[in-house]
């Protein structure tokens, strides 16, 4: 299950990162040892558990096709061209284009239209602000399959945008409840102070915001950015619904299942492309996770 | 008038004009891509169309269909009970353990950390395609070294009484999301606490019952509610695991055969897909939709109430 | 706040009666007016995706192009019937006019909310006889109540493939020709191993692949449907005979729960890893392409195909079999409709285009005149197939407005019943009939 609405805290996690270093002086070494122990071939158990799937899959990338369905866990011949034949499987290269715009396209559009409106969420005092936030909190829960049909008809009937990723994207530029929600408990630690300095300053509502609220949120920023690119990146029943009908647009996730032809299954070359879908999400993550930390830290902003 | 009422009254006027300003984007796009749909789905629920020929009035038959005649209701809706209290809960203690395991531990947190949350970030459909190959009943690894071990071998995805199970271990294995979650709230429980129960010779589980568990119950609360809104939008997982361990992808001749096997893996935004995009019966789908919308609406309520707090309601 | 609920009430509602008022219904008489000579191109979507099919389809667009220079073929591969049923209803430019499909089942659904343009009116003009060109069981699956919105392109027809060696070493001489002969046969041809097997002579369950309960059925030729187009299964004796049958099947070999964990060990269907082409059973029901795959694969079993054994009491009748194909129609929203027919007309009935479409990709052709064509494949094993689709009995599953959710329905008849959960089959078929006119009285 692998749904955004839950990371709302992963911000604030981030930011104080187990110090592992919480050495007690222990009055019963030995005790400690064997804790220790304990601890740790747990802990190696459990990375078992989340790594083996991987490890077989690459394994299982790099064998034969006939070989791909044995009960042989190890390659007997190293197929080194599989990335080859994937990376040149006619609409691969496509299907990368598509989920790069999509993603890349749906992040900034999702920041820009967000921002301001979190931004009100957290410093305007109006009428019906409180049911506004429920609105975002409902809409944020909402599965996307409560309206897609009269949304599909929309797009389809109406505007003729099926069979492209519009649908998915446009949306995006009137503001993600999810991102929304993100940045206005973020928002919310900005001391009032700061805005009120820079408006006695001369700036207005939307100056003050851009000069002083967004330097100060960056760290939120990136990851609500973070958040909606592996949503986008990682978005199946979008697609399905929309795209699936032009091959053109297809994304990765949706393209994979092509690899699955009427008359076979290759296997092999399912978990390659399975491989290269998840490669990019857990890099960019490893690098963003360092960029993210160091950038909490640096401003000091705590949720 | 005096000359502050009026300024008073311009300030307001300004106040709300900007109000609105900051706000439109996000009520233009509620209004279209929330309202709309969903007043447009009502409207469809007591509807006949197939998305071709125009609707006509149909009264309430959508509604009795699916609540009375179409298979796949029922079933799905025991799935996903079956879900709630077995993924969630599972879900949840797994969660915590791991988050416990991971500030306990002192060589190589970091390392273990990124292992442990890496899954989480796997695309659902790779992850899934993944796990339908491991879990393959003949060939795949795991039964393969289970076979190995003399233990028993499931049919998991192609047997109704494993494919849960599954899906169940797969959501284990992206537990990251949780495991964050927990990890630092574990961390905020205040220290003191912790060294005052160990004064009161309170052992390791006491200590975990009595000063662990209420510092993080808000927490608790929370992941069992996400994870329960999550299931009721578990779509891609069971959707993939089904279509590919039947093996019907593009089989000649056959209709792929939902919640395959045996109905076990049906949820019911799968059943919208079914009836909205498979057999066109817009006016069923609608009412399944809005189903789904009343399930989900409650519990994020229940969200709002219990976990306010969290949620921070208010500044 | 109240003002604002109103007007957003009022809008809402305004703006979901104008988008009522405009949904697009298209156009629905087969009655185009595009000039099939005119410069123009056409869009034409398919369901293959290996290279070799792929392939195969462009050589026959080229073959169509060489003759109809003025129309030209823009070929999408790779496409869903979930997506042509969503496609044709959205219409739009990059929606395709000539649409082929696997699935058969979804005729029904195709002709009946006339997504395909009927085709008779342009069959007339061009005098195309369908019953003098397609056999029976073809136009059964392309057409929905006399309206022919689809012609079949191609064909899939079931047989028996059978190990020689097992056959031998069982001391079989044969290929069996009824069903209690197929029973001895696969009995004499299982070897028990602890709770498993060594080799099995035939998996019966609805789940071993290509043993679904309509292939079965079509060996009774049944009767799905009345006349008037109401469920007929809890009447049908062709139902009646055939669950009880496989039910045996099921009891003669070892019982459903050991089938079943022996049936986990197989591979994938579509692989090398075949149950039938690993030698872990000795008999398959099987379509055609089983024989392409087996050779494509360099596996060196030593197989025979013959036509499935046929009900005792029916023995007649052997060599016929189920068929099913892929079909092809015409999106009715296609302002191309008739530069469209003249590639479907090509397409199905140009005999050298059929047969050597049906040879690059391993199917059986579907037309009378390609079928007795001495350029098709020669191959013992695929004319033993040509054969069962020449058999005047052999029958297809006939469609209904809502897909295959009829076969659907029938196989958890079927599951229930092989598992033993379910032991008055009657009264299940009685509840699945009532099931399918629910199902089909909400469809239409």
């Amino acid at each position: 299950m692998s749904d955004d609405t839950l990371t709302a805290t992963h911000l604030r996690s981030a930011t104080d990162l187990p110090s592992p270093r919480r050495q007690t002086v222990a009055p019963h070494r030995r005790r400690a040892i064997l804790e220790w122990i304990g601890l740790h071939s747990l802990a190696v158990a459990a990375a078992l558990f989340f790594v083996l799937p991987f490890v077989f899959v690459s394994l299982t990338a790099l064998m034969s096709d006939q070989q791909a369905l044995t009960r042989h866990l190890w390659p007997q011949t190293w197929e080194w061209h599989n990335v080859v034949t994937v990376w040149n499987t006619p609409g691969f290269l496509t299907w990368w284009r598509n989920t790069l715009f999509y993603a890349g396209l749906g992040t900034a559009l999702t920041l820009l239209s967000s921002i301001p409106v979190a931004y009100a969420l957290a410093r305007f005092r109006f009428k019906g602000r409180s049911l506004a936030l429920m609105v975002v909190i409902s809409t944020m829960m909402l599965p996307p399959q409560v309206v897609i049909v009269p949304m599909y008809l929309f797009w389809a009937q109406q505007l003729h945008l099926s069979g492209s990723l519009w649908p998915l994207i446009i949306p995006l530029a009137f503001g993600d409840p999810f991102s929304i929600f993100l940045l206005r408990q973020f928002l919310l630690t900005v001391p009032k102070e700061y805005i009120d300095a820079a408006k006695v300053d001369g700036c207005g509502d939307f100056r003050a915001l851009l000069r002083v609220v967004v330097p100060m949120i960056k760290p939120a920023i990136a990851a609500t950015a973070l958040f909606e690119f592996f949503s986008c990146w990682n978005d199946y029943f979008g697609p399905q619904i929309y795209a699936s009908e032009n091959p053109a647009a297809w994304t990765l996730s949706y393209g994979l299942e092509s690899f699955k032809s009427a008359h076979h299954t290759n296997w092999n070359l399912t978990m390659t492309a399975t491989l290269l879908i998840m490669a990019p999400v857990i890099v960019v993550f490893f690098f963003a996770q360092r960029a993210f930390i160091e950038g909490v830290t640096l401003t000091g902003v705590k949720g | 008038m005096t000359a502050t009422t009026i300024s008073r009254r311009t300030r307001r006027r300004r106040d709300r004009l900007r109000n609105l300003a900051f706000l439109s984007p996000w009520l233009l796009g509620t209004g279209l891509f929330f309202l709309y749909p969903l007043a447009a789905t009502v409207y469809f629920s007591f509807m006949k169309y197939d998305g071709f020929t125009a609707p006509v009035a149909n009264g309430v038959k959508n509604w009795q269909y699916v609540f009375e005649a179409y298979p796949f209701f029922w079933p799905a809706l025991r799935n996903t009970l079956w879900l709630v209290l077995v993924v969630v809960t599972l879900r949840v203690v797994f969660g915590l353990a791991v988050g416990l395991l991971i500030v306990k531990i002192k060589r190589g947190a970091g390392m273990f950390r990124t292992l442990f949350y890496a899954p989480y970030l796997a695309p659902p459909v790779a992850a899934t395609m993944a796990f339908a190959f491991l879990l393959n009943p003949g060939t795949g690894p795991v039964n393969t070294i289970l076979g190995r071990l003399g233990l028993p071998q499931p049919g998991w995805f192609n047997d109704p009484t494993w494919s849960k199970p599954a899906l169940t271990l797969l959501a284990l294995w992206g537990i990251g999301d949780l495991m964050i979650i927990f990890m630092a709230s574990l961390l905020d429980v205040p220290r003191e606490q912790y060294e005052a129960a160990e004064l009161d010779g309170a052992g390791a589980l006491r200590r975990f019952r009595f000063v662990t568990l209420p510092n993080i119950s808000p927490i608790l609360v929370f992941a069992a509610v996400t994870g329960v809104i999550q299931t009721m939008q578990y779509y891609t997982e069971p959707f993939v695991a089904g279509k590919v361990a039947s093996g019907q992808i593009g089989g000649s001749g056959q209709q792929v055969e939902p919640g395959y096997p045996d109905k076990s893996t049906l949820t019911l935004p799968q059943l919208v897909y079914n009836l909205g995009f498979q057999r066109f019966d817009t006016g069923a789908a609608c009412v399944v939709a809005l189903v789904l919308f009343v399930l989900a609406m409650a519990f994020a309520a229940l969200l709002m109430r219990r976990g306010s707090g969290f949620l921070a309601m208010e500044d | 706040m109240h003002r604002f609920q109103r007007m957003a009430t009022g809008a809402t509602a305004a703006v979901v009666l104008a988008f009522v008022g405009s949904a697009c219904t298209g156009s629905t008489t087969g009655g185009a007016t595009d000039d099939p000579n005119a410069e123009t191109t056409i869009t034409f979507w398919h369901g293959w995706s290996a290279p070799s099919e792929v392939k195969a389809i462009q050589d026959t667009v080229d073959a169509f192009q060489a003759e109809f220079p003025n129309i030209h073929v823009n070929v999408v591969g790779n496409i869903t019937d979930d997506k042509i049923n969503q496609a044709l209803r959205a219409g739009g430019s990059s929606a395709p006019d000539v649409v082929s499909s696997f699935t058969t089942d979804n005729v029904g659904q195709f002709c009946s909310s006339h997504v395909f343009a009927d085709l008779t009116p342009f069959m007339e003009k061009s005098k195309v006889d369908p019953t003098a060109t397609f056999p029976p069981a073809l136009l059964g699956y392309t057409q929905y109540q006399g309206n022919q919105c689809s012609l079949p392109l191609l064909s899939d027809v079931y047989g028996l493939y059978y190990n020689k060696d097992d056959f031998k070493a069982a001391g079989i001489s044969a290929p069996p020709k009824t069903l209690s002969e197929f029973k001895a046969d696969a009995i004499k041809l299982t070897t028990p191993a602890g709770d498993s097997y060594s080799q099995l002579g035939f998996m019966p369950n609805y789940h071993g692949y290509e043993s679904t309960v309509s292939h079965y059925a079509a060996l009774w030729d049944p009767e799905y449907f009345t006349p008037d187009g109401k469920a007929n299964v809890a009447s049908d004796p062709a139902l009646a005979a055939m669950f009880p049958w496989q039910k045996s099947m099921v009891d003669a070999l070892g019982g459903y729960a050991k089938l079943e964990k022996y049936r986990s060990t197989f591979g994938d269907e579509f692989s090398s890893r075949n149950p039938f082409m690993t030698g872990q059973v000795s008999m398959a029901m099987d379509g055609e392409w089983r024989a392409g795959m087996i050779d494509d694969a360099g596996t060196n079993i030593n197989y025979g195909v013959a036509p499935f054994p046929v009900p005792d009491d029916q023995a007649a009748s052997y060599g016929k079999g189920y068929i099913t194909g892929t079909i092809v129609g015409i999106a009715s929203t296609s302002d191309k409709q008739n530069a469209a027919w003249e590639f479907v007309k090509f397409l199905t009935t140009d005999t050298q285009a059929v047969v050597n479409f049906a040879n690059a990709i391993h199917n059986i052709p579907s037309t009378f005149a390609a079928l007795k064509s001495p350029n098709v494949d020669q191959d013992p094993h695929f004319q033993s197939f040509i054969k069962v689709a020449q058999n005047p009995d052999s029958n297809t599953t006939p469609s209904s407005p809502n897909g295959g959710a009829y076969q659907l329905t029938l196989q958890d008849v079927g599951y229930g019943y092989e598992s033993g959960k379910v032991t008055d089959l009657q009264s299940a078929l009685q509840k699945a009939a009532e099931q399918i006119d629910t199902d089909i009285a909400q469809a239409q």
